[in-house]
């Protein structure tokens, strides 16, 4: 609450004129209340790998937005201090830059009131801030910056707002002007992509989030009675997730129950899973075998490069 | 002593009607017309189902019978005459299971309020689909490896078709009862069904493509009555 409070009051005081970052290509500007510094980002990368961030000195951002499985976890759900699990898996932190809101319910209405959750969260990091402040205090690296929790979330915010990635094949192919840049099944796949999946995960004329940050109950995990476990939002519903390097963060969904780009395919054509609030654009689709393994050619065209 | 007599007819009119035991029926049901030929599936939708059947491709035949001409996957069960009876549902589960890119059993049968399992041994997403008219309709994904799904049906229905939402080949029949008075026919054809009350009952064969046919049938205590069906094919 107190980490909360905190975010509230740094959003509410800032009203300055909103400062544009460019792009990598296939990505809008990116829109920033104040450019940090390099050494605030330096801050934020550290603090990003620090298992100090953690109670028990275990877990680090990385250790659940993984640089090596794309800034996401490879696990179902992700595991935090003491072996306890939650019940979602960890989405990327490519790109969340762009989000209006974070966290798969949208909880979170900045990079910086995300930071501050899996600190607090007993399943998480489990780290108060009063006590994580002063291991910082006393600690050799970070005591004489004589750091505020507002400057460390706003050097981990900062740091993930470097973490844009853009450039993909899909990118070159749409917006570079590089028609080489897509295989032919890939270029169906895009067809295929544009008849259904298009509406919620949104392609620009100039650049593409492929997400309408809207939230939609899909269905996902539901239980004998067919009614949602995760009731996410509130009736089931879940922020659609950009789909840029979705090839590199499997599992999906947000309990991290479909393996394979391939299964996240067939639960769409499938029409996912009946229950009392399923999105009225969620139907079963009549996708011929070629169709389906096109839309997952095109989905892996979607890695991108990470900006320098 | 003619106290005495009419007191004794008092008693037996008065004494609570004794339960007669039941009877109980047995039969056949038989094809008597020209099998069509099997029809071979084409599983493009999904190459990984095409790959479980590296030798032939699966072929589907709806009407399956055996070398006495009897009819198998015929879902009989007892329509009317059991009004007022209340049975209760069997704790243990009906099993459907997606095997092949294929539903097994193609026809099942099961009582209202029962709980059905299914479950998924392919190497691929399946996505059940009963399209319930009088229950409530829904369909569920299970991908690989996911564990068995449990639904219920709570209202009796018969049938109940079963599609696949990812693959459009894939067909099963579920057939919904208020009693535990039902079969599906096997390759020998027959079915019996034990400890059927005394009374008169209406029996219905149903066949996914051959239709259905209805026969009354008494039931007295102790016998075991016989009642065939016989499928023209027409």
């Amino acid at each position: 609450m107190k980490y909360l409070a905190l975010v509230a009051l740094t959003l509410c005081s800032c009203k300055q004129k909103l400062v544009e970052v460019p792009g990598p290509l296939g990505l809008p500007p990116l829109r920033v209340e104040r450019v940090a510094t390099a050494d605030e980002i330096a801050l934020g990368k550290k603090l990003f790998f620090d298992t100090k961030l953690s109670i028990d000195k275990t877990i680090s951002c990385a250790s659940c937005h993984n640089p090596e499985t794309g800034f996401a976890d490879a696990r179902k759900v992700s595991v935090g201090v003491g072996g306890k699990t939650g019940k979602r898996n960890a989405p990327t932190v490519l790109n969340a830059a762009y989000w209006r809101v974070q966290f798969w319910d949208g909880r979170a209405g900045s990079l910086e009131e995300q930071a501050a959750g899996p600190m607090g969260n007993e399943l998480e990091m489990n780290h108060k801030p009063e006590l994580l402040m002063a291991r910082l205090a006393a600690d050799p690296e970070y005591g004489p910056m004589k750091l505020t929790l507002e400057r460390v979330l706003f050097a981990i915010a900062s740091y993930e707002r470097t973490l844009l990635s853009g450039n993909s094949a899909f990118d070159r192919y749409t917006y570079g002007g590089d028609k080489t840049a897509l295989s032919s099944e890939a270029i169906e796949g895009f067809k295929v992509f544009g008849r259904h999946c298009v509406i919620c995960h949104t392609i620009g004329p100039k650049d593409a989030l492929f997400t309408d940050e809207q939230f939609h109950n899909i269905g996902v995990g539901v239980n004998a009675e067919g009614v949602l476990v995760d009731q996410g939002r509130g009736k089931g519903e879940f922020r659609t997730p950009s789909l840029r390097n979705v090839a590199r963060t499997a599992p999906y969904m947000h309990d991290g129950s479909l393996k394979t780009l391939k299964q996240v395919v067939d639960f769409y054509v499938g029409g996912g899973n009946s229950n009392d609030h399923l999105d009225s654009q969620i139907r079963p689709l009549d996708l011929s075998g070629r169709e389906r393994d096109a839309l997952v050619a095109f989905l892996e065209s979607l890695n991108g490069v990470e900006a320098k | 002593m003619k106290w005495l007599l009419a007191l004794v007819f008092v008693v037996c009119g008065c004494a609570p009607k004794a339960v007669e035991p039941p009877g109980s029926v047995a039969g056949q049901v038989k094809f008597a017309g020209q099998v069509a030929k099997a029809v071979v599936i084409d599983m493009e939708q999904d190459p990984q189902c095409k790959k479980l059947y590296p030798e032939a491709p699966r072929e589907e035949q709806t009407v399956v019978v055996g070398p006495e001409g009897t009819l198998a996957n015929v879902f009989v069960y007892v329509k009317s005459g059991l009004e007022g009876k209340k049975f209760e549902a069997p704790k243990t589960a009906v099993k459907i299971d997606q095997k092949g890119c294929w539903f097994e059993p193609r026809v099942t049968g099961m009582q209202a309020g029962q709980a059905l399992q299914v479950t998924n041994s392919d190497p691929v997403t399946h996505n059940i689909h009963p399209e319930a008219k009088v229950n409530r309709e829904w369909n569920q994904s299970q991908a690989p490896e996911d564990g068995p799904l449990s639904r219920k049906f709570v209202q009796p229905e018969v049938m109940i078709r079963v599609k696949c939402n990812v693959h459009k080949w894939m067909r099963s029949w579920i057939g919904v009862v208020e009693h535990p008075f039902f079969a599906v026919t096997g390759g020998d054809g027959g079915f019996e069904f034990k400890d059927l009350p005394v009374g008169t009952y209406k029996l219905v064969a149903w066949h996914e493509k051959l239709g259905q046919q209805e026969n009354t049938l008494v039931v007295t205590s102790g016998v075991k009555a016989r009642l065939d069906f016989s499928f023209n094919g027409q």
